[in-house]
């Protein structure tokens, strides 16, 4: 699973460049958390584009994340990009002060699509393509909101595994405090990604790279010295977030149909 | 006689843009007198089509941008990627071959992947032969992208008398590793320098480069020589002019070392498929 980071860094810039002049943007925006993925997104951006070319979003609720803030505004300070902090906690407590829940799951997902209507806000105001900063791991879990985090433009980072992303980071030269932090989705105080998930990344990639990269059979796989129970749990959140990764499907009643056979490239004479 | 490989990024679906960007490297290989310039695969048109097929298609006889690209032909001879509308409504994943203002051969797509990422079989007509021909520097033989990896097909152009065998493509790199270029590279290259040693022939291959819906085309575009040497060789990610002489009288020197060729049986070939077709089971 190791990558050769300089060929990755070419291409990964090089799709980000390309895309952008495609559908004729000069900007790219993002949300800049504080953590790894979206530090990744952010460096090959400013290496793209122009750092004065590219936007990042720091978007906290409430006051409980400030160390990340912290982290987020002067990693975004050493890449030279442009920045904003834009509190969200008015926007969701003013929903969640009718509609009250104790349920951290659905607080979360609307913290994460709040954070989306402001990136899509941002993005047209300043004519901006949203860059989306969801890994390969993550869209195969669908350990991800799905029209929250999982909304963008163009996903420069969807076919690197978490594992992969830290090689990357690395020759980035991403600083360390960013790097060494335990992967959390910052949606609560102290959750983190392997908790949740029930598994390490180490653990998940690997499994991963088997069975999507390599097609390895389940049988296989655990043969080579894998937990039954965390191979299938896997292979079932893999089959579960299906929905996440596709377009809505719609009923085919018509002789050309979109989704169906209605089939144009997504750059369409660009 | 001097060659260039054209490896470029083609708009999608706009063969305008496409044909203006043709006419562009052909006035700076006539600069650099340049014999013979080859572009990549479906190079008017762009590769992932899709239903915007029928939309690009060309008919050789009657175009107008062909008639542009034959007139050019007349100072460098050119091969280039197009659909083709054969008949009505039979389009066709084409490479032309033009010369001195004419069409000296047009190859048809054999093999169309239809897998995985890759779905030619179900927008485009199947081409049914590897056909070779005579150029004013030797006799050539074409193949698009896939064909080149099927050795019957490579077979044919060596059994057919090709000297210079001219494979264009649009080849999307897979599989990252610990290396500066992709996993699927090393297939093209050795398939360069098994074909080109083996048929005792020059083999030229022309890739492109860019994104197409997150597909990266992933160039490195090469020459081998008639004794499996490569000769030239461009990079896997930047569009590219590459330029390179090469001796034909080459072909000569190494098959008086290497008679492959003359030792070549097409017949027993022939003979033995038959016997293979003929064991086949309804």
């Amino acid at each position: 699973m190791k990558i050769n980071e300089p060929f990755v860094e070419k291409i990964l810039t090089a799709f980000i460049r390309e895309e952008l002049s495609k559908f004729n943007y000069k900007k790219g925006i993002l949300g800049i958390s504080g953590g790894l993925d979206s530090a990744v997104c952010a460096s090959l951006a400013a290496k793209a584009l122009k750092p004065s070319n590219v936007i990042g979003l720091i978007m906290p609720y409430g006051e409980s994340f400030s160390e990340d803030v912290k982290d987020a505004q002067e990693f975004s300070r050493l890449l030279k990009i442009r920045s904003r902090t834009i509190n969200i906690s008015p926007m969701v407590d003013a929903y969640f002060s009718s509609y009250p829940t104790k349920n951290k799951i659905l607080k979360g997902n609307k913290i994460a699509r709040e954070r989306m209507s402001i990136l899509y806000d941002f993005s047209a105001r300043e004519k901006a393509l949203i860059l989306g900063t969801s890994n390969k791991t993550e869209l195969l879990l669908g350990y991800g909101t799905i029209h929250g985090d999982m909304a963008c433009g163009i996903n420069p980072l969807g076919d690197l595994y978490k594992n992969q992303i830290r090689q990357l980071a690395e020759y980035l030269g991403i600083p360390e405090e960013i790097r060494k932090k335990v992967p959390s989705a910052g949606l609560w105080v102290g959750q983190t990604d392997e908790e949740e998930i029930g598994l390490s990344y180490d653990e998940i990639d690997k499994i991963l790279h088997q069975l999507v990269d390599k097609r390895t059979p389940k049988k296989d796989i655990i043969a080579s010295g894998f937990k039954k129970e965390t191979v299938e749990k896997i292979i079932r959140l893999i089959k579960n977030s299906e929905f996440k990764r596709k377009l809505p499907p719609i009923p085919k009643i018509s002789s050309r149909s979109v989704g169906h056979d209605f089939l144009f490239p997504f750059d369409w004479d660009k | 006689m001097k060659i260039a490989l054209a490896q470029i990024s083609p708009h999608l679906g706009n063969v305008k843009k496409n044909v203006d960007m043709h006419l562009k490297y052909i006035e700076k290989a006539k600069k650099k007198n340049v014999d013979l310039l080859i572009f990549p695969e479906l190079s008017l048109t762009g590769y992932t089509l899709k239903d915007l097929v029928a939309e690009v298609a060309l008919s050789p006889d009657s175009d107008p941008f062909f008639d542009e690209l034959k007139t050019a032909s007349r100072d460098v001879s050119l091969v280039f990627g197009f659909v083709e509308e054969k008949e009505r409504g039979l389009f066709y994943n084409s490479a032309a071959f033009l010369s001195e203002g004419k069409i000296l051969h047009i190859h048809r797509k054999v093999f169309l992947p239809t897998y995985g990422m890759f779905e030619e079989g179900k927008f485009f007509a199947l081409g049914k032969n590897f056909h070779t021909f005579s150029t004013p520097y030797g006799k050539a033989g074409m193949m698009i992208c896939r064909d080149f990896l099927n050795y019957g097909a490579c077979y044919l152009l060596f059994a057919g008398g090709s000297e210079v065998i001219i494979v264009i493509s649009a080849a999307p790199g897979r599989g990252i590793q610990d290396k500066e270029a992709y996993e699927t590279s090393r297939m093209w290259e050795s398939m360069g320098e098994t074909i080109s040693l083996f048929s005792t022939a020059f083999l030229i291959y022309c890739n492109r480069v860019g994104f197409e819906d997150g597909k990266h085309f992933s160039g490195g575009s090469f020459i081998y020589d008639p004794m499996g040497k490569m000769v030239a060789k461009a990079s896997y990610l930047d569009n590219e002019f590459l330029l390179q002489e090469i001796n034909l009288d080459d072909i000569r020197e190494v098959r008086k070392k290497w008679p492959y060729k003359r030792d070549d049986r097409p017949e027993i070939i022939l003979e033995a498929l038959k016997r293979i077709i003929g064991k086949y089971e309804d």
